[in-house]
Formats: structure tokens, sequence, C-alpha cells
């Protein structure tokens, strides 16, 4: 999971978990509120009623016009009556004389309130009616000599819709509010996390060899980071350079040297000749090999993808410039329908294919073809976790005389030639050899259908180096 | 054939010189890339052997000049890395063969004739024209079958005139190409081993193989009948 895609995820989860508490507490203030608004107006109409009373021989009455007229409409929702101490009945409102309601048959909750005392709560319910709120007032009328509660009922269900509609526009905002804060929160990581993007992108670039460092325009969190990996990069490739260059002297001055006493040995006695020559041949080889081995270092960081056709190509091309020391027709043919790709050195791989398009070249009679393929049965050997990586593989086939079954193995060791009329050091194969097996790839020899040998290498193939960064 | 070797290593240089000399060729050694450079722009080469390891201009350098100032010089690369970068490098800087130090004299001489044969036009070491063949990779040289003994200038002389064929060579040209620099040149001398020439290669005068074409020079004849 990317970067940004999970600092994202906390964001959002966070949010959802604070605004789910917001949501909780305000829909609690909100009910809180409703009920209290409920209990007040119940307590108006009790108030009310209390004041319309009226005594007169002995009992209670109320003038025609109660003060809230819907104590007077049927199933208007608003419902009173009152109740003596013995719990007879002693007057109901119109609502529910009129709506038949059976309010008044049975206590709306368990203990009647004390005389000055007023209870509100959700009246006990009554089958086949709705929810109601029920406020209870007790008072002494004296006049009287009795206990009298006042009961006023509210229906619920407008009180529940102002519930659920606050609901829905409080979630609704809470909502808006939670995609703005995250579109906010990604428009701020995408430019928080830009310079480990451009860092990233760079890295792929330095991969791909079209950078040399990753640049030092970094955040202060970051600079330090950068010009470390810029100085690690740097001495890498210096250390490297400074090295081949060590080698390709060494190679220089331990080669003019020999060459001048290759020559030299023309002017000595046949005997001295041959034990010279013997021996200048034993050092050639030494050198040749040894140092062709020791300058193949593999780079600390990964080497940028080569496709395998077109250098190849363009050694051919170089070699057909020579013409030596006959004519040849070379036919390239890339196989693969994606580019045949290698993550190696480009001079290791220069190294390999020169050698190898040379051999034909040299052993060839009048034809060379050089194809490149990906196959997705490895011939080259796992990688360090045991997994078969796809090998991409040139095969070079030339109509010389090929190398016999029996001398393939000898020509693929060190300084081993199969024919020893054609002029080399012989040591071209076998450094092949080792550096294919350096970067887990492998060299094959068989035969062509074009009369020759046909040689194979194989090696590890690559992805194309990207261009662009993935995303974070 | 005049050759030019810029190698700094001076006695691989004296060796290459020698050799070549021995084999009947005019050579000069410059031992820096800038040298090398003058000498390609001041003198007329058949063939110039460039080692690319060279102090002042490496030999990539030399060749990237003389190709960018029209000089097709045919070149030798001599290198001692034996790097195919370096090979390919001095191969599309426009060098024409590569040979890897240590190697032997006759792979070199073998190399370098294959190159001016190249040059001129020839697929093969030996040039046949009517009656006549010559070997370029022997030195030899046979009318109708039987060798003909040449001295040294005498083959200079003949050499260069059939490695340019049906091209008039001028005797400015010619002396350039087959003596050194601090030889007497009298023109007169070239008169006399063009008239030896003749006479060895055609007695009777009947095949003319060598024209003199007044006030310019020699041409080579290439297209002489064959011999019934």
């Amino acid at each position: 999971m990317g970067l940004q895609t999970r600092l994202l995820l906390i964001a959002a989860l966070v949010l959802s978990a604070c605004l789910g508490a917001v949501g909780w507490i305000q829909d609690r203030s909100f009910k809180a509120a409703v009920r209290t608004g409920a209990a007040e107006q119940l307590r108006a109409v009790a108030y009310g009623l209390l004041a319309a009373a009226a005594e007169r021989d002995g009992g209670l009455f109320f003038a025609e016009e109660l003060g809230e007229p819907r104590l007077s409409q049927p199933n208007s929702g608003l419902y009173a009556y009152l109740e003596s101490s013995s719990g007879a009945t002693i007057w109901r409102s119109p609502s529910i004389v009129a709506s038949g309601s059976r309010l008044s048959e049975q206590s709306p909750v368990r203990q009647r309130p004390a005389p000055g005392e007023q209870i509100f709560s959700l009246a006990a319910p009554i089958a086949g009616e709705p929810s109601r709120f029920v406020l209870g007032y007790t008072v002494i009328w004296e006049a009287l000599g009795t206990e009298i509660t006042f009961w006023v009922l509210v229906d619920e269900a407008p009180y529940r819709r102002q519930i659920v509609e606050f609901r829905r526009d409080a979630a609704l905002g809470l909502l808006v509010a939670a995609a703005i804060f995250l579109a906010i929160q990604g428009i701020a990581l995408r430019w928080g996390l830009n310079p480990v993007r451009r860092m990233v992108s760079r890295l792929r670039g330095l991969e791909a060899g079209s950078r040399n460092d990753i640049g030092d325009d970094y955040p202060r969190e970051l600079a330090a980071l950068a010009h470390n990996l810029n100085r690690f990069i740097a001495s890498e490739k210096a250390n490297r350079d400074r090295y081949r260059n060590a080698m390709d002297n060494l190679a220089h001055s331990l080669k003019t040297p020999l060459a001048v006493l290759k020559n030299a040995v023309r002017e000595l006695s046949e005997r001295q000749a041959q034990l010279f020559e013997e021996h200048l041949a034993r050092m050639e080889s030494t050198v040749a090999h040894q140092l062709s081995r020791a300058a193949a270092v593999r780079p600390t960081i990964s080497p940028a993808s080569v496709a395998l056709m077109p250098m190849a190509a363009r050694i051919a091309r170089a070699l057909e410039r020579t013409g030596a020391p006959k004519r040849m027709a070379v036919e390239l043919i890339d196989a693969a329908a994606s580019p045949a790709l290698v993550r190696v050195d480009e001079r290791d791989l220069m190294e390999m294919l020169g050698n190898l398009i040379e051999n034909a070249f040299k052993y060839g009679r009048s034809r060379v073809r050089i194809s490149a393929s990906v196959s997705p049965d490895s011939d080259a050997s796992p990688d360090s976790e045991g997994q078969q990586t796809p090998s991409a593989t040139l095969l070079i086939e030339d109509d010389g005389a090929g190398i016999a079954p029996d001398k393939r193995e000898l020509v693929l060791e060190r300084g081993e030639r199969a024919d020893l009329e054609t002029s080399g050091q012989g040591i071209g194969l076998a450094v092949v050899v080792e550096l294919a097996a350096f970067y887990q790839g492998c060299l094959t020899l068989g035969d062509s259908d074009l009369g020759g040998a046909a040689v194979r290498l194989s090696l590890p193939a690559a992805e194309r180096t990207p261009e662009r960064a993935r995303p974070l | 054939m005049r050759l030019l070797i810029v190698e700094d290593e001076v006695l691989l240089a004296a060796q290459i010189d020698k050799f070549l000399r021995d084999h009947d060729f005019v050579v000069d050694v410059a031992t820096d890339g800038k040298e090398g450079l003058y000498y390609l722009r001041e003198g007329d080469y058949d063939a110039a052997l460039i080692d690319l390891g060279l102090p002042k201009l490496d030999g990539i350098g030399v060749i990237e000049t003389m190709r960018r100032e029209n000089n097709a010089t045919p070149v030798l690369i001599l290198t001692a890395r034996g790097d195919w970068r370096d090979k390919v490098a001095g191969l599309e800087a426009g060098a024409d063969d590569y040979l890897t130090k240590p190697f032997h004299m006759e792979e070199l001489l073998a190399r370098l004739n294959a190159l001016l044969r190249r040059s001129a036009g020839y697929a093969s070491s030996v040039i046949e024209c009517g009656p006549l063949r010559l070997d370029t990779s022997r030195k030899e040289l046979r009318v109708a079958g039987a060798p003909v003994e040449l001295t040294a200038f005498e083959y200079r002389v003949l050499e260069y005139l059939a490695m340019n064929p049906a091209r008039v060579v001028s005797k400015i040209e010619l002396t350039n190409h087959v003596y050194e620099q601090d030889f007497d040149r009298d023109s007169n001398v070239i008169e006399v081993f063009i008239a030896r020439l003749r006479k060895k290669l055609d007695p009777h005068g009947n095949l003319k193989p060598i024209r003199t074409v007044r006030g310019q020079g020699y041409r080579f004849v290439v297209d002489l009948p064959r011999p019934v």
C-alpha cells in the first residue's frame, strides 16, 4: 500500500471516529432538548387547565373555551384528564371523548405524583394507540378537600419526526464536512509527499541512466538523506570508474611490453624463441583473462536495462566495417514481441556480445545470424529467492564448421580453442562464460541450421525501466 | 606503400617500423596524437596504424578529426585494452579494423595488407590482370606463371600503381609513396624504374600494362587481355 493511501486511510479512520462522536453528542443533546420542549409544552397546558378549573356543587368544571384549542379537537394529539386520589376520572378533555381513546382507563405512570410534584415521562403504552409523552401534576384542592391529579398527554410522533429530520440534516452536514476535510487532506498529502515522489522519480532516472544524482532541492527533513545518497552514488561511481581505469591502465602497461617482447623473440635462436613464445603466451593469456575478469564490476545501484538487439546490431555493424577477414552477410532478427532487455552493465554486455559476435565473424564462412528472444521458462539459474525469472536470450549463429559436441565443454574453458588455425587468444568464450555466470546467466553451444555453431547467451530478462515513477 | 604509425611506446613503434620496412613499406612514425594528426594532414598515406591510448590526443580523437577533415586514409587501430567499448568506439569513429595487443607481426601484416587491398577495391591479396599475377601478401610477381625478380623499389612502384588501378598517378605522388622522406627525389629515377618494370612485366612490348599519360603521370591498366 502506498504511503499516501496509508496516510489518507488513517486520516479517514480518525475523522470518522471524531465525527461519529460529534454526531452522537449532538444527537443526545437534541433529543434532550426535544424532551424538555415537550415537557414545557405539557406543563403550560396543565397550568392552563389548573387556572381554567372552577368548582361548583362540590365538583370541578371548565369553561366552554379551554385555553388550548387542541384539547377540544378529536385526534389532535393533545389530551388531558383529571383524576381524584381514589383513581376516579373526574374530567376528560373533549379530544379524548371524541376520539374514543382508552387513555383515561389506565394509569400512564406507575405511581401518581405526590401533591405539588410533577412527573414527566413516556406514557405506558396502550395497545392500538400511538406512544405519548405524559405530564402528571397533583394538587390538593382545598375547597373540595381532595387531591386531584392533572394528566396531560401529547403524541410523541411529531417530536420523533423532528429528531429524525435533525439526524438526517446533521448526518448530511457531517458527511459534507468529512468529504471537504478528506479532500483537503489529500491535497495536503500530495503536496507534502511531492519531494518524496520527486526523489523516487529521480532514483528511477538514475537506474535508467538518464541522471547522475537525485538532485538537492528537497525540504529540510529529506535534504540530509538526499545529500548522503548523492555522495554515496558519486563515490560508488567514482570508485568503479577509478577501479576500471586502473584495470585499463594495468592492461595497457602490461600488454604493450608483452607486444614488444613478443616481437623481439624473432631475433632469438630457435630454442630460446620457443621457450620465450611459450611463456609469453601463458603470460598473455593470464593477463587478458584475469584483467577482463577483474574489470567486471557489478554496480551497487542496479544498472539500467539494456536491450540486447540494438547493442548486438551496433557491434555487428562495427565489425562489418572491418570486413576482415571476409565479407559477412549479417541477418538480425528481433523475435521477441517486446524488446529483450537485461539489467547488465553496458560495458560488460558489450564485452560478452563483442566476443561472441567476433567469433561468429571469425569462424563463419559468409553468413551470421543474430536473433533475440524472451522466454518465460528460464535457462538462467534461479535468483536468490529461488524464483525462476524469465530469460532474455541472444542466439548467434554462423555457417562455419561449428564446434564438435565433444569439444564444446573444452572451448568454454579458459584459453582453449577448438581449432588452432584462426588467430585469437582463445579466452573470449571463457570470459563470456564467466561474465554470464556473474549476472546469473549462462552460455550454451549447439548446432545451427546455417551449418555452423549456434551460441546461446541467456541472461535474466529485465522489465523496461519506467520513465515515470509509480504512484507513491 | 606509405604508412603512418602512431604509437607512443617507442620500442614497439620501432619494432613495427623495422618490420614493415623489411616488408617494403615506407614508414613514418609519430609518438603522440597531435603529431600523428599533423603527419596525416601533411602527408599522403596509404594506411595508418593508430594506437588508441595516445598522449596529447587519444586515438579516437585522431580518427574522428581526420575523418571530419575528409581524410579517407584506411586506419587500423591498435588497442592494448582489448575493451569492446574502445573497439566499437574506434570503428564507429571511422577506423577500418582493429588489432589487440599483444599481436604477432605476421597478423599485423595480414590485416594491413587486407586493409590496403580492400581500400583499393580488390577482394583477394592476389591481383591478376592478363598474364600478370601480383601476390601482395607474398610480395611476389609472376608473368605468365613464371616468377619475376623485382627489386624492393620496383616492387613498391608496381604495387602502388596496381593498388591505384585505372587512375593516373603522378611522378610526385609515386615518389611520395615509394621513397623515404630524405631520399633523393630525382624524377628521372622514377622514369628509370618504370622503364625497368615495363621490361620485366612485358618483355615483348605488346601488353603495355603501365601507360604514360603525357604531362600527368602513369596509369596501371587492369583489363589486360588474358593470355590464350
